[in-house]
């Protein structure tokens, strides 16, 4: 049973591996689109890591929702729709989209996510100590 | 060699085009698993005629058109050998007739077969390819996505989805150092053409610039070429081998 930290650790690596980035610049606050660079091909390689790291499955859309985001019931002249809000918050437990709320502009959706929502996502599929 | 140390994966293994590739790949020292459908015996035989060879071959059994069975066959690969590097997409069929009496079992099964079957292989092996920075898939496309045939709108449109697979799909995995390319073949001699060769080889044959049919391992050459390093540059592109057929003019 892995701890907190280690869950952090693991989170850690996988993002440096998959966006080749340094150690120090992964840290809980950091934004994996605004502050790690990360693109769509990224994610993927992330959620392959994180599943490898773990030994978790991951399906495709719970830790980063792309079908939402490109889904025009959801979303309309480039903002998330209430009803995509409420699919959005139901996919997304370990995420705060209080802010992102108030303004659901699509393109700004990849600044939401941050390692530390990474590493609430991971906690709630493996069980942690502390 | 240029496969040594290597590891592939070749769908369609077990005959024609595909046969030719697992041999050109293993003699050249790569471990192969050859994908096969039906016939046993073809694969088996293929194996006994490779056990020398400085690669070692297996022949594993799936219907190309399961995805869940892609990734059956491709993730316990994928632990014991710690990489895939190439993939080759060869498995495909024809069930030709005019569309108007195509029945849509005809369609569908060439449209899952040829198209679905490379996109659940290349996605099987996405992953592996993905950690592992690098790989190199190859398709086998066909002239006939671009210069039609009468009694192929199937077989046509599945070769042309698979150019449009192979363009978007070394875009999507040029980050990650996975390169993607098709082979587009004109007339071979193998069991897939020779009803046509058989109603029409003459006739084909004068509109050929090199006069004659290519063979198996005319194709297999430079699927081995784009698989390998020395096409490191090479990515997105569906290189004809045609004999010249796709030239027209006069």
């Amino acid at each position: 049973m892995p701890t907190k930290d280690e869950v952090f650790q693991k989170i850690q690596t996988a993002l440096v591996d998959a966006l080749g980035v340094d150690e120090e610049d992964v840290k809980p606050e950091a934004t994996l689109v605004g502050d790690l660079g990360a693109e769509s091909i990224d994610f993927l390689d992330i959620v392959f890591r994180l599943e490898k790291a773990f030994d978790i499955k991951i399906p495709r859309g719970e830790l980063f929702p792309e079908d939402i985001l490109t889904d025009s019931k959801y979303v309309q002249d480039g903002k998330v729709t209430e009803q995509g809000l409420s699919e959005l918050r139901q996919r997304m437990p370990f995420a705060n989209l209080d802010d992102f709320s108030k303004n659901p502009v699509v393109q700004d959706f990849g600044n939401l996510l941050t390692v530390a929502d990474m590493c609430r996502f991971v906690e709630g599929k493996v069980e942690v100590t502390d | 060699m240029r496969f040594e140390g290597k590891t592939a994966v070749v769908t369609g293994g077990s005959r024609g085009i595909g046969r030719a590739c697992v041999a050109r790949l293993a003699r050249e020292g790569a471990r192969v698993a050859l994908i096969y459908q039906s016939n046993q015996q073809a694969a088996e035989s293929l194996v006994a005629e490779l056990e020398s060879a400085p690669g070692k071959v297996r022949a594993l059994q799936a219907d190309v058109r399961d995805l869940q069975r892609a990734h059956q066959l491709i993730d316990p690969l994928f632990e014991e050998w710690g990489h895939i590097d190439v993939l080759v997409n060869s498995a495909g069929i024809v069930r030709d007739g005019l569309l108007g009496a195509m029945t849509a079992e005809q369609w569908r099964e060439v449209i899952e077969t040829n198209l679905g079957g490379a996109f659940n292989y290349c996605h099987a092996v996405t992953q592996p390819m993905m950690m592992m920075r690098r790989g190199s898939i190859v398709n086998l496309s066909s002239t006939s996505a671009e210069f039609a045939s009468r009694g192929q709108v199937n077989y046509a449109a599945s070769k042309g989805g698979i150019d449009g697979l192979t363009r978007a799909l070394a875009k999507e995995l040029a980050p990650r150092n996975i390169r993607v390319n098709a082979v587009a073949p004109g007339m071979i001699e193998t069991d897939m053409s020779q009803v046509v060769r058989g109603i029409a080889g003459d006739q084909i044959k004068k509109a050929i610039p090199l006069k004659r049919f290519g063979k198996p391992e005319e194709i297999a050459a430079v699927v081995a070429f784009l698989a390998s390093d020395e096409a490191a540059y090479l990515t997105g592109q569906v290189l004809r081998v045609d004999g010249g057929l796709s030239l027209g003019g006069y």
